[in-house]
Parts: structure tokens; sequence; C-alpha cells
């Protein structure tokens, strides 16, 4: 089986506190839609993390389908739009999110 | 494989305490805590602020990280003339903008803001200003050109307002300078943008990417009176976040089709790339300086209420090895 490079979980963001300098200086933390966290897998620090956020862990598969959940109904709202609607000449439409392994 | 003591000469210190007042590079093992650490300096970081009231994009940012303001900006279906007022860990509510408009410039201070430019559901591109003392928000001068995605720098009652569009998606180039009551012309950018980032004050201000056609990297210094070339960013990209000064600035950040996180900072010649936001977001708010940085709301997928705060690599930490 390869190796993860990153592990992901589920948890909302709740201010102060939730990534501290020290967190963040000492591993990487992405946020995607849907309140998915993306950290490297393997990862002590990273382990503590989400430990302490109460993170609810999620296979990449799984943190996928959130994102791309979250996407979707982003790029229906785009879609829904007037075409002459000046809001809509001004944002492109939200991409595709890919979450790597 | 080489030991510690065949690279460096010496032994790692043992020790029953962590000492004092250890200088960068000293590493030691703590017999009580049974740690190995070492002192380092802290690389650039981003860690999480106060989450926002109101969830919203294009809002105004003034002030700094342990005094930030945010204002105005977009959430379906209209403008907002929220303002919201941060004190480095909280935000609470503070007087609405007399006009509700997003892609409006903010400078000065949480006290003492400015806040000018924008469109308004409905009504089109502003010209108008506003000014806050720290609880309301009252008229000053209009600018000369009604524009929206402008930049800006400086004071309440010396700023600087660059670039735009005034007839979307047309850049301009126009400067005007404000005095605290009058809006007059200054030399104008030498590329049309709008989109771009400001920092800086009225006399030593920049001027950083944005969009013409197509996404742009260059940098302008102003002098108080013309615009000449800086070094080119990174990452080109526009409705990013911004903070600083013309020799110490930092944009971070926006978008370059796709939400970007990227950081950059700029040392009055060059960029450099920095540690990435947490959260790759556009049309977000700013302030701060390039030590001390406040990024806040903006667009994911939707709109955000989060901020994040940003540390430059200045600060030296005590760490500790770990095996992972």
């Amino acid at each position: 089986m390869a190796n993860k490079n990153y592990q992901y979980c589920v948890a909302e963001c709740w201010g102060k506190g939730f990534i501290t300098n020290n967190d963040s200086s000492q591993f990487s933390i992405s946020g995607f839609p849907g309140n998915v966290w993306q950290v490297p897998a393997n990862n002590r620090n990273a382990n503590i993390w989400i430990n302490g956020i109460a993170g609810v862990r999620k296979t990449v598969q799984e943190a996928q389908a959130i994102v791309t959940e979250q996407v979707q109904i982003a790029q229906a709202a785009y879609d829904a739009l007037p075409a002459d609607d000046f809001r809509k000449t001004q944002f492109s439409r939200p991409n595709d999110i890919v979450l790597p392994e | 494989m080489s030991t510690y003591y065949q690279i460096f000469g010496g032994k790692v210190n043992v020790v029953s305490a962590d000492p004092s007042n250890p200088i960068e590079g000293q590493i030691w093992y703590n017999t009580t805590t049974e740690l190995l650490k070492y002192r380092a300096i802290a690389p650039a970081a981003w860690a999480s602020g106060g989450n926002m009231g109101t969830a919203r994009n294009e809002l105004g940012g003034a002030g700094t990280q342990t005094a930030g303001l945010g204002f105005g900006g977009y959430a379906a279906p209209s403008s907002k003339n929220n303002t919201e007022e941060y004190d480095g860990s909280a935000w609470t509510a503070g007087g609405n903008l007399a006009i509700a408009r997003y892609g409006l410039v903010g400078a000065g201070t949480q006290t003492a803001g400015l806040g000018f430019g924008g469109y308004t559901t409905g009504s089109g591109n502003r010209n108008s200003t506003e000014e806050y003392d720290g609880s309301a928000w009252t008229a000053g001068g209009n600018m000369g050109t009604a524009r929206v995605y402008l930049a800006g720098c400086g004071t309440q009652t010396s700023a600087l307002g660059f670039g735009g569009t005034a007839s979307f998606p047309t850049p301009v180039n126009p400067t005007e300078e404000y005095d605290g009551s009058t809006w007059t012309a200054g030399g104008n950018l030498n590329t049309a943008r709008y989109g771009l980032g400001g920092a800086g004050t009225q006399t030593v201000g920049l001027a950083f990417g944005g969009t013409t056609t197509t996404f742009v990297s260059n940098t302008e210094e102003y002098d108080g009176s013309a615009w000449t070339a800086g070094g080119n960013m990174n990452t080109a990209r526009r409705q990013f976040g911004e903070a600083g000064t013309q020799t110490l600035a930092l944009a971070f950040g926006g978008t370059t089709g796709a939400n970007t996180a990227a950081t950059e900072e700029y040392n009055g010649t060059s960029w450099t790339t920095s540690t990435s936001m947490t959260t790759a977001r556009k049309y977000l708010g700013g302030c701060g300086t390039q030590t001390a940085g406040l990024g806040f709301a903006g667009i994911t997928t939707a709109n955000s209420v989060a901020t994040e705060e940003y540390t430059g690599a200045i600060t030296p930490v005590t760490r500790t090895v770990t095996a992972s």
C-alpha cells in the first residue's frame, strides 16, 4: 500500500486558538470547504493537534466527498446567476478541488 | 554516521532545567522533562484568530493585528454596511457605514479609519469617502473618479487611492491624494489595473499585483508624485489581502484563477515567498504590518468568517526535538 502524505479531519474553526503559531510553524495545516483540514500523515504534532481540536478523522475519499459537495453547491449558485449579472462577470466559477493522498 | 560531537566539537549540554535565556542554535537535554530541546528562529506562521460576526467578502480593512477594523463588503444579495472591530482575540460590532459598499479601500487605524470608493448594489461605483472615529462614520470629501477594486494606503488625514475600475472590466490608473477633506490628483500608475494591493503612506506608497486583462505581478513604488517600478511578485494574483509599508509589505491570499493561500513579503526591492495561509481564499480583508498581519473574511467556496493572524519569522522559540 502506498504511503500517504496527508491525513484529513473535520472540525469547525472556533476562532482564536484553533490553530496557534506553534502549530502552524511545526507542521502544515490547510483548510478546505466543509471544515475539512489537511495535515501531514504520520506526524506526532499533527496528531496532537487533531485530538486537541476534537477533529473527526476522515479518509481522503470521505474528505473529498465533503469538499466536492461544497464546491458543487457553490458552482450551482454561480451557474444560477443571470449571464449579465454584474457579480457573474467578476467572479470566476468555483474550481473543482482534488485532495491529494 | 557523524555524531554531534564530531560535527560541533562538543557535547550536548545536560541540564535539569531549561536555560533562562538560550541563544539561537543552542541545544540541550533536559533531564527533568527528558526532552532534547533547541533554540531556533520560528518560521513565519499563520494562526487562527477570532471569527467575524458577519461572513462576507470584498470588505475594507484598516488598523493593526490587535486593533483591526473590517467594514463593508458583500454577502448575497447585496452590499454590506457593517463594521467590526478586532482586539486581537475577538470581533465586536462598530458603527455602520453610511453607504453600504464592497470593493472599497480601507486606510488608517481602528479609531481613525478611512473608507473610500467601492460599489453599491443597485447604485454602481462610488466616489464617496467616510471617516471613522472609533464609533461612527461621517462623510469626507469625494474622489474625482468613482471606482471599485482600487487600492489605497496611508492615514485618515493623509491617504492615497489608486487604480481600480471605473467601468468593469477596464482598469484605470489615476492616483488621488487625500488630505483629510479633499482629494487631489497625484501621479498615474504606470500600469492601470484593478484588484491590486496597496501599502505604505501617501508619500511612500506601494502598488502590487492586480489585473489588467490578465493577472499581473508587477510592483510600483510611489514617492509622493510619481510611480516607479519595483520587484515583481512571485505569484501574479488579484483580490488579495495586504499590509505593511513600501519597504516591508505583505501580500496574502487572492485568486490566480483559483483561490490561493500564497503569502509574500516585500523588502523594498524584491518579493519572497513565505508561509502560506491555512485556508486559500480571495476577496479577503487585510491590515497590520509585515510581521504582524491580519487576514479576515473573503471567499473559499462560500463567504467566510475566519480570521488568520500572521507572525513573521522574527521571534526565537524553544523547540523540542521529536521523532516523527
